[in-house]
């Protein structure tokens, strides 16, 4: 599965979309805000995610902030930092 | 002041809406007997009356349920009935939030402790976390239903409804609130299924675990919530009835009293053994404790039945095998005077109790709860 | 609308990192610098450390000395007895009056012993003992029995706004009459769980926490339990004791916003605190300082900033957090002793952490120890789930 499928899934899965299916989540829409509107908990819920399905830490939310631009945005991120 | 109860609104193993509760009072039952076996317990466990709370997806979207676990959709979906049953949707910004649980959200709490054994320290999941808190139903509650008023969660096991009752009046006579929400949860999860299968082999569950059953062969445990809209006693109003008193003490030092012609109802099938001896002799004792079953706020389902039993004028037999008294129907004839009043009373193995006590208004006749807004 | 009859406060208890008892606590927090350190009861995996604000070792083994009560209960009832004597009630005169306890918590209403569930999730049988233990400390309900009291008994767990909430509910009590005395605060205890949890909500800092400050990055847990005992003045005056200080209002408050964000406007706290001084017209003008919740996270310290600006505008702030840490369901109960004993002092102490002002906020908190003008107090808290509880106090003294 490539990341942003992945991250499209544990989108739905583990911030409990019940209403959505991860194929409905676009590339490039806002993650927070009038996107998908995710909130200052899913971000948090997100970083311990990420660190489980991907091992990449993100340090704070200031770095969360331009990773969680966009589904784009975080699977760049998580790209550059996967570890080998 | 007195207190109106002007909605109800329940949640449990037998259904949901205050209409479904009367409709067992009035057939006289079934029992909750549809227990789920629950999954993975190799260690043993009880089975237990799971609710049901779909139809919340009735009155909230999916998205702004998305996080809400079990415990809170139960409170959230009762208080939403409570509202609905007095014809009151909309609310009041500034109504009271006090909600009353035995143990919490014990589902997510050990879902939690699952994440940071599974994933390690810091794989805790910070969602599971905020919704684990005590409060969080009170503030999903106030979230959802816009009532932002005082918002407190009382928490003392069985003894819990009582003291949120204490908590809502208190608000009211104080003008606090124009009006209050107040009512109990609570959620079974497999480890309190097996707490209460080992507490219930060593018969050490009147010490530990009550109001969990010693005196059945065998508990029905069950989850559930239970909510009312209070308002100040003033004109024009309809509902159920009105909370007389609120009491709580310790035996022998105090000394609950019951008016002379009110009926007591009893939560406790669970430990009677500790509490019938103690119950007064002259007054007519119920038990409704099978409609509902087994769980610390099951004396928020008393008060529910007692302010049917008010609104009523009459009481609902109880077939015998809960171990409750059986009433006669020869009781309810045209004849037998109105029932007035009812005492809801629990009483635990070391001697604290509460009693609630209702009574019927005058101007609040068998069909003044208003109708039409009910989903059942 | 006529102000209601004040209730005395005539015994203040308080155990935390910042000391065994109220007069060290009051001590630490003009003199000492803040000094928090990583866990020592227990080890968490992170890939930094938070430091927290524990109780020193041996005060906790001093006061923990039943097994089959929870640490956060039997600081409850240690802090209970402080104030008890504080006080001048001894058990035999107080088995004589009815006496209502009324105890906030969070840690100590959550059934969520790791080494229990461990051993339940591995299929093993678990010893029972931590539920047994868990079922034996309600806070309120130790309290009680420990003191073999008989009156109105509460364990109120309203997140961090529970020690508040306990206090302002038995202000009403007194009020009506419902009980003679009430004991009445917080308890809560330092957990791996609640560690965990509020590293993975990401408001921990890495460092001493810095309330207020421009560089604030989140807040250290503590553990403690603080207590007052209230009566009616009256009683106060037949008993002759000297009024510690007096609880004059309690106002409490939903956000209805979201379940751990407060609402960015503060319209919960707005109204928890013109709930509190709609009492008395005059009572603004009389305000010496407010203790606030100030946590050290970026929301929170920024909502009451807007607030307390908006409200009660050049009103000297600070924060006890920077010497207690956040002690949860003790907070509130752990700050109004502290503030009463500010009014008592007539000074106020810098609110430790606080360095750099931070130019987004429109007011900022004491730097130094400064005499105050004015006999009443407010003390805020703020909790998940939007609560939020305030509690208005006055100096001891007379209770005009």
């Amino acid at each position: 599965m490539d990341i942003k499928t992945k991250l499209k899934t544990i989108i739905v899965e583990e911030l409990n979309f019940e209403d959505l299916t991860p194929a409905e989540i676009l590339n490039d829409v806002p993650l927070f805000g009038d996107g998908l509107g995710l909130d200052s908990l899913d971000a948090v819920e997100l970083v311990v995610q990420i660190q489980k399905h991907f091992g990449v830490k993100i340090k704070n939310m200031e770095e969360g902030r331009t990773a969680f631009q966009s589904v784009n945005a975080l699977a760049a991120f998580i790209a550059e930092r996967l570890p080998e | 002041m007195k207190a109106v109860i002007r909605g109800i609104g329940v949640v449990g193993g037998f259904g949901t809406g205050i209409s479904t509760l009367e409709k067992i009072l009035m057939d006289h039952g079934p029992f909750i007997e549809s227990f789920a076996v629950p999954d993975g317990q190799p260690l043993g466990g009880e089975p237990y009356a799971p609710v049901d709370t779909r139809n919340l997806k009735e009155r909230f979207s999916p998205r702004s349920l998305r996080r809400m676990d079990h415990l809170s959709r139960t409170a959230l979906l009762a208080a939403a009935l409570a509202l609905e049953d007095a014809a009151d949707p909309g609310g009041n910004a500034d109504t009271g939030v006090a909600v009353a649980s035995g143990y919490g959200a014990v589902r997510t709490t050990f879902a939690f402790l699952d994440t940071i054994l599974e994933a390690g320290d810091a794989g805790a999941s910070p969602t599971l976390f905020s919704n684990s808190v005590l409060n969080a139903p009170a503030a999903h509650i106030s979230m959802h239903l816009g009532a932002r008023g005082p918002n407190l969660t009382v928490s003392r096991f069985e003894m819990s409804f009582s003291d949120a009752l204490s908590i809502a009046v208190q608000w009211l006579e104080e003008g606090r609130a124009p009006s209050v929400l107040v009512g109990g949860v609570d959620e079974w999860c497999p480890v309190l299924g097996h707490c209460h299968h080992r507490f219930s082999k060593t018969r050490d569950a009147a010490a530990f675990l009550s109001p969990f059953c010693t005196g059945l062969e065998r508990a029905r445990i069950a989850e559930g919530a239970v909510f009312f809209l209070l308002s100040p006693e003033m004109e024009p109003a309809s509902g159920y009835g009105v909370v007389e008193s609120v009491e709580s003490g310790r035996l022998p030092r105090d000394t609950p009293t019951f008016p002379k012609d009110a009926v007591i109802l009893t939560g406790i099938d669970s430990h009677r053994d500790s509490a019938r001896p103690r119950l007064p002799g002259d007054h007519r004792v119920v038990d409704y404790t099978g409609y509902y079953g087994t769980l610390p706020v099951g004396m928020g389902f008393d008060m529910a039945i007692a302010s049917v039993i008010v609104r009523r004028g009459r009481l609902f037999s109880v077939p015998d095998s809960t171990g409750g008294e059986t009433v006669v129907d020869g009781f309810q004839t045209e004849k037998a005077p109105k029932i007035r009043r009812a005492c809801c009373l629990n009483i635990t193995p070391s001697g604290a109790y509460g009693l609630i006590t209702l009574a019927s208004r005058p101007d609040f006749s068998e069909n003044s709860r208003p109708q039409g807004l009910m989903k059942s | 609308m006529k102000a209601p009859a004040p209730v005395a406060v005539t015994g203040m208890g308080c155990i935390c990192a910042a000391g065994k008892d109220f007069p060290t606590c009051v001590q630490t927090l003009f003199s000492k610098d803040p000094d928090p350190k990583p866990p020592s009861r227990f080890t968490a995996r992170h890939p930094e450390t938070h430091p927290v604000f524990e109780i020193e070792a041996s005060i906790l083994t001093h006061l923990h000395s039943r097994e089959d009560l929870s640490i956060t209960a039997a600081l409850g009832v240690a802090a209970a007895r402080q104030a008890l004597e504080d006080a001048g009630w001894d058990p035999e005169a107080l088995s004589r009056v009815r006496t209502g306890v009324c105890m906030g918590t969070t840690v100590g209403s959550t059934m969520n012993d790791e080494a229990f569930y461990r051993t339940y999730r591995s299929g093993t049988l678990p010893d029972l003992f931590p539920v047994r233990r868990f079922l034996s400390s309600n806070p309120a309900e130790a309290v009680a029995r420990t003191f073999d009291l008989s009156g109105p008994c509460l364990t109120l767990s309203n997140a961090c706004c529970s020690g508040a909430d306990a206090i302002g509910t038995a202000m009403s009590w007194i009020r009506g009459g419902i009980c003679d005395v009430a004991i009445a605060g917080g308890a809560d205890e330092l957990s791996r769980v609640t560690y965990n949890g509020f590293i993975a909500l990401m408001i921990t800092d890495t460092r001493p926490c810095r309330p207020f400050d421009r560089d604030r990055n989140g807040l250290n847990l503590g553990e403690g339990a603080a207590v007052m005992i209230l009566e009616p003045e009256t009683s106060r005056r037949v008993r002759k004791r000297a009024p510690r200080a007096f609880v004059l209002g309690y106002g409490s408050a939903a956000d209805g916003y979201h379940l751990t964000a407060p609402d960015p406007d503060g319209a919960g706290l707005r109204r928890a605190a013109g709930h509190t001084l709609s009492a008395d017209g005059k009572t603004l003008s009389r305000i010496a300082f407010v203790a606030a919740h100030g946590t050290g996270t970026k929301d929170n310290d920024a909502v009451e900033a807007r607030v307390l600006d908006a409200l009660l505008p050049g009103i000297p702030f600070f924060s006890t957090k920077g010497h207690t840490g956040h002690t949860l369901g003790a907070a509130g109960a752990i700050q109004a002793v502290l503030a009463a004993a500010c009014l008592n002092r007539g000074t106020i102490p810098g609110s430790a952490g606080f360095f750099t002002p931070d130019p987004q906020l429109p007011a900022h908190p004491t730097r130094h120890p400064q005499k105050i003008r004015g006999d009443l107090a407010l003390s805020e808290s703020l909790g998940f789930g939007g609560a939020n509880a305030v509690l208005l106090l006055k100096r001891g003294g007379d209770s005009s």
